[in-house]
């Protein structure tokens, strides 16, 4: 029996960069990620995550191996389709330059129902609702370059929740904040994942991330060597 | 939206922008008042070649321009020139004979195309007394003798001046030769030096008596119209009217001014569009930085939802805001400057000689027809589409993951 709640489903998920020395960087993964989990993927660097996420997210095709979401295997795709497949159901928050420079903080939150073509009224609902939650108002109007790097990201981060994706994939989304900013980046993920019921998967280094997260996957030379829950920290 | 972002991303970089902006307005500028002045020289050249040489419409006997037969004249000349006065827009007519004949005074002799004329009819379609340089158009009655005018190249070749015999040996009517004497009172100066070497005036009454011509011989009928776009529609009528006679308008009697009125202008559009093609390459160059700086950007893009067809659109339409915006401001300096110019005119003096030669007049008032700008927006947008097509296919030929992955 399956569980249906199941997003997203790896299996026997290879991937080799070509090259002159052919790296192996993913070597038979198979994970299975539920519905609202709040998992960090971690290991030292080299391991394979980011490599593992791209292939999760559809920016990068598996060597060998499937990726399921929702069961629909994602390498059957064509690029163009991936892309649409993108806009609709995952939701990105990378390291570094989430954001559209040229437009302000509300427009960037926006964009991605922009591009799907949604509605004015939903658009300017939601946007206003995650403004309110990230507490930055104030600085609806005004472009990223003239926010600090946490508060890039949490727009970042709103900007990925704004569509209310299947899940959100983010590599390392704290790797060049310092404590405070990654304190209130993960709360606001957190607080998303608790209200909204999104399902976070990230990647990391940082020990204090780690110890937010539900479950860690850890991965070592492209293998999964550890997969645990953890009890929620007051 | 897309609009939107590509718009603010021309102005990202604003010293790149500027300067490929800047390069197009100067490139254009120069390209597009060029292209007004030789429009404006061709105008004014069609102008005065119809008003002193051709006039707008002109009538023989089907043969006559192939040798100046003098028995193949246009009969019954009055009726014609009575109906063709009949017709709207028409401003004026008047008949000539025309011949060729030889005149020669001690130093040399010249093959000169003899103009018999009513003076003052002759006056009411052509200009040409205005261009008197010496002496008079007929106006003063020399007493007996037979006045002739010619142009200031045909004076200086026969080292002749004011008040000096000519002797012109002609071919009378029924082909004898036959000699006559006549008096320079005046001489005129044409821009065309053609012109002004071959055409000599005397009056009609006098030719007539020399060659012993029938009364009310004509061979040729010029015709003046108050407007020059109306030629090819009376041209049409008239034909119609002596289905008997060869009927031509000023562009087919002067290739000279067809080649000023048409090819010039179209010459100087190709100018123009070759200066936009060197513009193209700044234009791909820009924006092609432009791509690569925003690899990341591009496949964040990318990785977050925007399709290629939107990627390819957004760079597209960065290149035309770009070059719309460079072109425009080419184009509004173009028009003040034709605008200044072509009131107060440029002043050609310094190279005239060279100029006249080639029938240009010294001041040319430079001019840009409604019609150029429709024809301008067309060069530049394809111009602008065509450059945008190599950065744009870099840009969703990016890959995601790789675009996104820092470096
Ligand atoms: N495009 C590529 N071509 C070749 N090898 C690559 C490429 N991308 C990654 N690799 C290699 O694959 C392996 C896994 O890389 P990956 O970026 O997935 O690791 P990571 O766990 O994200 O590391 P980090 O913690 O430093 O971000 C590494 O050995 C890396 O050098
Ligand atoms: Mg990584």
């Amino acid at each position: 029996m399956r569980n249906t709640m199941e997003v997203i489903e790896l299996k026997k998920l290879h991937k080799t960069y070509e090259g002159i020395v052919p790296v192996q960087a993913v070597k038979g993964v198979d994970l299975l990620f539920g519905k609202g989990e709040f998992t960090a993927i971690v290991g030292p660097s080299g391991c394979g995550k980011t490599t593992l996420l791209n292939m999760i997210g559809g920016l990068d095709a598996p060597t060998e191996g499937q990726v399921l979401i929702e069961d629909q295997d994602i390498s059957a795709l064509s690029p163009a389709e991936l892309v649409d497949f993108r806009l609709w159901n995952i939701g990105f928050v990378f390291q570094s330059y989430n954001l559209i420079p040229v437009l302000t903080v509300k427009e960037n939150i926006a964009f991605i129902m922009e591009l799907q073509g949604r509605n004015h009224k939903e658009i300017n609902d939601r946007v206003a609702y995650l403004l309110d939650v990230l507490g930055m108002k104030d600085k609806m109007n005004i472009r990223p370059r003239y926010l600090s790097g946490g508060q890039q990201q949490r727009v970042a981060v709103a900007r990925a929740l704004a569509s209310s994706p299947k899940f959100v994939l983010a590599d390392e989304p704290t790797a060049n904040l310092d404590s405070q900013s990654t304190e209130n980046l993960l709360e606001l993920m957190e607080t998303m994942n608790r209200t909204e019921d999104i399902t976070f998967l990230f990647s990391t280094h940082d020990q204090r991330v780690m110890d937010k997260a539900h479950r860690i996957v850890t991965l070592e030379d492209g293998k999964v060597v550890r997969d645990g829950k953890q009890e929620k920290v007051e | 939206m897309i609009a939107h972002i590509a718009w603010r991303n021309v102005w990202r970089n604003k010293l790149r922008s500027l300067v490929v902006i800047s390069a197009i307005a100067l490139g254009l500028w120069g390209g597009i008042f060029s292209y007004a002045f030789m429009q404006g020289m061709g105008e004014q050249q069609v102008y005065s070649g119809i008003h002193t040489e051709t006039g707008h419409i002109q009538l023989n006997e089907p043969k006559f321009l192939q040798n100046y037969d003098l028995q193949r004249h246009i009969e019954q000349s009055e009726r014609v020139e009575e109906q063709i006065r009949q017709l709207p827009g028409v401003k004026g007519v008047c008949d000539r004979i025309e011949l060729t004949a030889m005149t020669s005074t001690a130093y040399a002799s010249r093959g000169i195309m003899l103009n018999g004329i009513d003076p003052q009819i002759y006056n009411g379609v052509s200009d040409l007394h205005e261009y008197l340089t010496e002496g008079n158009f007929f106006e003063v009655d020399n007493g007996g003798v037979n006045p002739i005018v010619i142009g200031q190249a045909l004076a200086e070749k026969l080292h002749t001046d004011l008040s000096s015999r000519l002797v012109v040996t002609l071919q009378d009517y029924r082909g004898e030769i036959s000699y006559a004497s006549f008096k320079l009172v005046g001489i005129y100066r044409l821009h065309n030096t053609e012109f002004n070497e071959q055409m000599a005036f005397v009056r009609k009454q006098d030719l007539q008596k020399i060659l012993r011509l029938p009364k009310g011989y004509v061979s040729t009928v010029s015709v003046l119209l108050d407007d020059t776009k109306q030629t090819k529609v009376i041209q049409g009528q008239i034909a119609k009217l002596f289905p008997n006679l060869q009927v031509q308008s000023w562009d087919e009697l002067s290739p000279m001014l067809r080649m000023m009125s048409g090819t010039m202008t179209q010459m100087s559009l190709i100018f123009v569009f070759i200066i936009l093609l060197a513009l193209a390459f700044g234009i791909i160059n820009t924006m092609l930085m432009a791509v690569m700086d925003r690899t990341r950007e591009i496949g964040m893009l990318l990785s977050v939802g925007m399709n290629q067809k939107k990627i390819f659109t957004m760079i597209v339409l960065e290149t035309l805001f770009l070059s719309l915006t460079g072109a425009l401001a080419g184009l509004l300096m173009s028009i003040a400057t034709v605008n200044y110019l072509g009131t107060s005119g440029v002043n050609l003096t310094a190279i005239a000689e060279g100029i006249n030669a080639l029938g240009y007049s010294e001041r040319v008032y430079p001019q840009l027809d409604p019609g150029f700008a429709p024809q301008f927006a067309v060069m530049v947008i394809m111009i602008a589409l065509l450059s945008s097509l190599f950065p744009a296919m870099r840009a969703i030929h990016l890959k995601p993951a790789e675009a996104v992955r820092g470096e």
